[in-house]
């Protein structure tokens, strides 16, 4: 397909539904105070950034994020290898590490406000719970997976175990672990924006909370955009360190 | 027919080194609660410099046999000797190729063989010219960057002979190494293989399901029957190296083996049944 055309077709679902938008609100399909119309969104975005309240709410966001989900992801990682590596902590935290994964981070917040309050401490632990599971899970899996044949070529040429882990253990199982930390990336930017949505006195979801109790619905649409947009953002960024990291498959 | 040793067969190097002697080799697998023989009172005494094809049914023990050769496996009775000395565990004195190739996908055909020269005490230059040369050994010039998803079937294979070769084992181990390639690489491979050993000189041991291939390859025979492994015969290949497919010698020696790999003695009595109904 040429370039063009797919260009052409990835923008064509957005604009599609911003047209709708706009057609819905033009004809006051719904009162204003519930849907606001797309022009009434942009002056708000202009206001916002004006103000300087978006970029504070943003950094604010994007910071919590980087603590969270680096400290999530690598404690997951090192988890997630100790279980596949080691016997005895797959039959002491195995169990538990499964039942633990199936229950949803939000249900955790309840009890995390009352343990932690509304601090910092509590967003980040959040975020790095949502962010700990999927890599750990990538990374047992993958450390499972890992061929009988590999290692069997490396006894044979009696590679150092230096060499067994750098060149064979960890380009074998790098694929799945960057997935799984893709996925966490996602969540963890999911999660974020909820429980800011509860409980903040900064961040994103703090600024539509805000929005939503003044009634500027203007401003929660603000809000669930450039939410949307960063995600996105965040998830190609990965897609492209990914790419980047499997370039032999390509090649 | 007499047994000409290979040090007198015109064209082929001699070496010294690469005695194999297997002596009362025992080996079973437990199935939850049943044992399975797989080698019984299995003995083999192997030459320096010979080339020894082992042939059989599936299931007669011929891959655990290298396995054990290899020091892949140390679970068995018996005695493995190479020059003399006990094998235990793995070691660069022997190689080992397998069916599958086992390069590894996310490294370039140089890097696939400098991975086993990684526990080597030489000098960066030195590994850099032992893969070279062993990437030009096995005819891979000019793809020392390619990964092995580039390579044919029959590439990848050799270079995986050139990975087990570049440590210049005393004895090498090749499992079945054609058996996943079409039946014109695998003939063009098998020259190539003679070619390999007659200027390299090292002991090889090959499994093989292809009768030709191990006559063709091999200054000895041996055939294999299952339940438990052990050898049923042995066969002198007496011919001069490199062979000639053509030969009336290989053929004759090719229906023998044959019909003795097919004319299995316990065969059950249904099957026999089955046969004698068809002539009436």
């Amino acid at each position: 397909m040429k370039p063009d055309l797919k260009l052409i077709l990835s923008v064509s679902s957005p604009l599609l539904l911003l047209i709708v938008w706009q057609a819905v609100t033009a004809f006051k399909l719904f009162p204003p105070e519930v849907l606001v119309s797309p022009t009434a969104v942009v002056a708000a975005f202009g206001e916002v950034i004006a103000t300087g309240e978006l970029q504070r709410h943003l950094s604010e966001s994007l910071t919590r994020l980087a603590g969270g989900f680096t400290t999530g992801a690598s404690l997951g990682l090192l988890f997630g290898l100790a279980l596949a590596l080691s016997k005895t902590v797959e039959q002491v935290f195995g169990p538990t590490f499964q039942a633990l994964r199936q229950i949803p981070v939000l249900a955790f917040i309840p009890m995390l406000i009352l343990l932690l309050g509304i601090d910092e401490v509590f967003k980040i632990v959040i975020i790095a719970k949502a962010a700990f599971f999927p890599v750990a899970l990538a990374a047992y899996d993958s450390v499972k997976g890992v061929p009988k044949s590999y290692f069997e070529v490396s006894s044979l040429y009696r590679a150092p175990w230096w060499v067994l882990i750098s060149k064979i253990l960890i380009p074998a199982t790098i694929p799945n672990i960057l997935a799984g930390v893709r996925l966490s990336l996602t969540r963890s930017w999911l999660v974020l924006v909820a429980a800011e949505l509860i409980v903040a006195d900064s961040g994103l979801g703090q600024m539509m909370e805000m929005g939503r109790q003044m009634f500027r619905l203007d401003i929660v649409m603000v809000g669930v955009i450039v939410a949307g947009v960063i995600g996105f953002g965040l998830d190609r960024l990965f897609q492209l360190l990914q790419a980047h990291a499997l370039r032999w498959k390509t090649a | 027919m007499d047994y000409v040793p290979h040090s007198q067969i015109p064209g082929h190097k001699v070496k010294q080194t690469g005695a194999v002697s297997l002596k009362g080799i025992k080996k079973q697998f437990n199935f939850k609660d049943r044992e399975l023989k797989v080698l019984s009172e299995f003995s083999l005494d192997v030459q320096p410099g010979e080339f020894v094809s082992i042939v059989g049914p599936s299931g007669c023990g011929k891959s655990t046999l290298l396995r054990l050769i290899a020091g892949l496996d140390d679970t068995y009775d018996g005695t493995i000797t190479l020059d003399g000395q006990r094998v235990a565990g793995t070691s660069l004195e022997r190689g080992l190729v397998f069916q599958d190739h086992r390069l590894f996908p996310w490294m370039t055909l140089e890097d696939n063989i400098a991975l086993a020269l990684t526990n080597r005490q030489i000098s960066k230059d030195a590994k850099a010219k032992l893969v070279a040369d062993h990437i030009a050994l096995v005819g891979l010039k000019g793809f020392e960057k390619a990964f092995p998803h580039q390579l044919s079937g029959g590439m990848a294979q050799r270079a995986a002979i050139a990975r087990s070769l570049v440590n210049e084992p005393k004895v090498l181990l090749l499992d079945e190494p054609f058996g996943a390639l079409d039946a014109l690489t695998r003939v063009h491979l098998q020259g190539e293989l003679q070619r390999i050993w007659l200027a390299q000189g090292s002991t090889m041991i090959m499994i093989t399901h292809d009768v030709e291939e191990a006559l063709y390859l091999g200054d000895r025979v041996v055939v294999m029957q299952a339940n438990p492994g052990r050898i049923t015969h042995t066969v002198d290949v007496n011919l001069p190296h490199p062979r000639d497919r053509a030969s009336p010698v290989l053929h004759r020696l090719k229906d023998e083996i044959l019909a003795e790999l097919t004319n299995v003695p316990e065969a059950p009595n249904s099957v026999v049944r089955l046969i004698k109904g068809d002539d009436q």
